[in-house]
């Protein structure tokens, strides 16, 4: 049955989510998703990390992420 | 039928789309995937129980006691009648009956009922990701057969052009009659119905729906507790 839906392991990429729960505290990292599209990335992370009371979450594509350095570097 | 048959429907429906729903949070095609079924299942369950509350503010309690012995006394769409065995069941569910139902609370929430204005505007926001996860899904391309039932049931599911919704429209309890609701839906999935005349001989206004038929027996078992009876402890004998 789900052998015809390929989209996890062929298109989709990963998405970082960020969030917070005071205006006065900075967006955090909470977690990632993997999605083949923005839409069901905004879908599966409100699904996924919608058991706290954020005031803000967003999303952002892993490979839009541009690192300054990392870790050993 | 007055708005509260339609608001009963709309509660209903959205009870047994959130258990469809939570059947599939282990058989859907990531884990993602998953965890979003689980989720929306759950936010449907919440909204049937809002919808249910709202009953008694409205003053005219459709329920009779019928609905504790009889499953074709619920006003659910056939689509539900049975489990979905495959996983375009669910996309066609979550992308059109899903945005058909949301759009009919639209309805309310614009109409001119108090109760509905007020209580039933957050359940939009919770929406919009069942909408994004449905028509994301839509996108990536599914059978047509599931796809053209869902629509069909949908159409139904307004009513006809001349029936209660069409009534409570003029009367401004909905904001929109059977036409609108019908282009609201296809704005907001952003694609035309099929083609598909639609019959209303079978019509069953009180259910919303043509055909015959009604929940499988263990779902409404469970539905009423009876399923659980089956796990209790044997009552313990009186001292």
């Amino acid at each position: 049955m789900t052998e015809k839906y390929r989209r996890v392991s062929g298109d989709a990429v990963e998405y970082e989510v960020f969030a917070r729960k005071t205006r006065g505290e900075p967006l955090h990292q909470v977690g990632s998703v993997v999605a083949p599209d923005d839409d069901l990335a905004a879908a599966y992370a409100r699904a996924t990390y919608d058991e706290e009371r954020w005031i803000e979450m967003t999303i952002v594509r892993k490979d839009h992420v541009i690192a300054l350095w990392s870790p050993g570097e | 039928m007055s708005i509260s048959g339609v608001v009963l429907s709309i509660a209903d429906n959205k009870q047994m789309l959130g258990l469809r729903y939570a059947e599939w949070a282990t058989r859907a095609p990531s884990l993602e995937a998953d965890i979003a079924a689980a989720a929306m299942g759950l936010d449907d369950l919440g909204h049937s129980r809002v919808l249910y509350g709202c009953l008694e503010p409205l003053g005219d309690d459709p329920r009779g006691p019928e609905r504790e012995s009889d499953p074709a006394s619920l006003s659910a769409l056939p689509y539900f009648d049975e489990p979905w065995s495959e996983w375009a069941q669910f996309v066609a569910a979550n992308a059109i009956l899903d945005t058909a139902f949301t759009v009919m609370i639209e309805a309310c929430v614009n109409g001119n009922v108090e109760v509905l204005q007020h209580r039933l505007r957050k359940m939009l926001s919770e929406e919009r990701y069942h909408f994004l996860h449905g028509r994301s899904w839509l996108r990536s391309g599914i059978e047509k057969g599931p796809l053209d039932e869902a629509w069909r049931q949908a159409l139904e599911w307004f009513g006809p052009p001349d029936g209660d919704a069409a009534a409570l429209h003029e009367e401004g309890k909905l904001a929109m009659g059977p036409s609108e609701l019908k282009s609201r839906l296809e704005e907001r999935l952003e694609t035309k119905a099929p083609p598909m005349e639609l019959s209303w001989k079978g019509w069953d206004g009180k259910r919303r729906r043509t055909k015959p038929g009604a929940i499988d027996a263990r779902t409404f078992g469970m539905l009423r507790g009876l399923e659980e009876k089956r796990f209790a402890p044997a009552a313990k004998a009186q001292d």
